[in-house]
């Protein structure tokens, strides 16, 4: 037997399907197909079987049918937890790149306003320097650097949210890492469940694309590590051992995406020996 | 193929993504199009009204478009969310632009939808592009035409892309396809070619 969206086929004779689009959609997604004895269907089954009364209607139908169906499936696609936490993360990074261009610009607008200013020897933080531009400054650099202190602000508070809702949608790998960088790890996999099915040795570089494809390519060392590096266990460790707490964090860090994906709770049995074993890293082993 | 001067046109309604029109037709640029830099560096397969073609990762529906204004019915097939939005707005406005979200390496989850064609084109970044290409012919009408625009870097970036392409060819002899064509898609884009192969009229005993 072969089946169609239309309807059955069996020995010449058709049974056409009879529902809405709706039904039809439903219809489609259930079939499964063996590909060895598929034959493609034709339209004339379909006006022979009753279901259309020409070609045009035959496409016409399917169309309305497949648009329906790549609706649902967009729209369920959309419908995890973590496809909006994906689009914030990505804004988040894309702001501060934003504020960083706009800050160095507007610090060097401001040079040119005062020949004698200069940063050497100062320290002073970017958004202390933005502030002294805006109270400083007339006209549109003042507006400018103004508007660069907006958006630190919308930038910082967005952050927050990141973070809250990591916690919610990652409690595991939050837990592990903390909420910022576990969203930065899940956005840089394209989302939860393809974070989920990364091997830890994948995870312990994700974010150093540009060094792993050049040791793919030429043979320079591979990264030790790349989102995971923000982690204070790994930036703080000395750099011997750097490699190693890494790729322990890493190893704990690919348990807690699968934990959640597939329960979505925090599992205090395996976050506290994980969370233990992070800590000692390195440490037993440098002996 | 309609020109007008040097420049490939197709005609139909315009608007889709802001594209140049020119003599009431919709410029179709080579840069932007794996498939219209085909048509000027090499000879393709000649589009007509009576054609019913399978589209593999169909993208935003930029190209499918133009191939919707020569064709009968171009299934499009596409497996990300975000492009398949602009493909259904696509689909609304075209009434022979068929949207499936679905994963081209898996031909069994859209076979209930998609009669045989007479030509088979596929644009999808993936490693397996030949064997997703010879899977996908079974849609294909004996003596049919398969455009396969393979995207070196997708398959393994460490190769040389010439070698590639050596292997993506000698795959598809060996699945049963006569190649007729095949071009790198210099200057329009780098490290694609186009391979344009047959599917023979009788499947080899």
């Amino acid at each position: 037997m072969q089946s169609y969206w239309f309807g059955d086929m069996e020995d010449g004779c058709c049974l056409p399907f009879t529902g809405d689009v709706n039904a039809v959609v439903s219809r489609i997604h259930s079939l499964s197909t063996q590909m060895d004895t598929f034959t493609p269907p034709d339209w004339r089954q379909a006006v022979a079987c009753g279901f259309c009364s020409d070609r045009a209607d035959y496409i016409a139908r399917l169309q309305a049918v497949c648009i329906a169906a790549a609706e649902r499936s967009v729209r369920e696609h959309y419908s995890g937890k973590d496809a909006e936490l994906l689009q914030m993360v990505r804004t988040l990074d894309e702001m501060d790149t934003v504020v960083n261009i706009l800050s160095e610009r507007a610090a060097d607008w401001y040079m040119v306003r005062h020949p004698a200013f200069s940063r050497k020897y100062r320290r002073t933080p970017a958004n202390i320097l933005v502030r002294t531009i805006r109270e400083k400054s007339r006209g549109a650099l003042g507006r400018v650097a103004g508007e660069i202190e907006q958006l630190t602000d919308t930038r910082t508070a967005l952050a927050k949210e990141v973070s809250a809702r990591a916690n919610e949608v990652l409690p595991n790998t939050s837990a592990l890492i903390g909420g910022l960088v576990a969203a930065r790890l899940m956005a840089n996999a394209g989302g939860l469940l393809p974070l989920s099915r990364l091997p830890a040795s994948a995870i312990q570089v994700l974010g150093a694309r540009t060094a792993l494809f050049a040791h793919l390519k030429t043979h320079t060392p591979s990264p030790k590590h790349g989102i995971i590096f923000q982690h204070r266990r790994v930036h703080n460790a000395p750099r011997d051992i750097r490699g190693r707490v890494a790729r322990v964090l890493a190893g704990k860090l690919a348990i807690a995406a699968r934990l959640d994906y597939f329960r979505g709770v925090a599992v205090p049995e395996f976050l506290e020996p994980a969370q233990e074993r992070i800590d000692t890293a390195g440490k037993s082993e440098a002996k | 193929m309609i020109r007008i001067g040097d420049v490939l046109v197709s005609q139909g309604e315009g608007g889709v993504y802001n594209e140049r029109m020119l003599g009431g037709a919709r410029v179709w640029e080579p840069y932007r199009s794996k498939l219209a830099a085909l048509y000027h560096v090499g000879k393709g397969i000649e589009l007509g009204p009576a054609q019913r073609v399978l589209y593999l990762g169909a993208a935003n529906g930029t190209t499918v478009s133009h191939v919707a204004d020569y064709t009968e019915v171009v299934y499009a097939v596409e497996f990300a969310p975000r492009p398949m939005q602009d493909l259904i707005e696509v689909a609304r406005r075209r009434r022979n632009v068929i949207p499936i979200m679905a994963d081209a390496t898996r031909p069994d989850t859209y076979a209930p939808l998609v009669e045989a064609v007479d030509l088979v084109y596929q644009d999808v970044a993936q490693p397996d592009q030949s064997s997703i290409a010879i899977r996908n012919s079974v849609f294909l009408k004996p003596g049919g035409a398969l455009i396969l625009m393979l995207k070196t870097r997708s398959v393994d970036v460490r190769k040389d892309p010439g070698e590639v392409f050596d292997e993506t060819i000698t795959a598809l002899k060996a699945a049963g396809f006569t190649v007729q064509e095949s071009v790198w898609l210099i200057p329009y884009h780098q490290d694609h070619a186009a391979i344009v192969c047959i599917k023979p009229a009788k499947p080899r005993v």
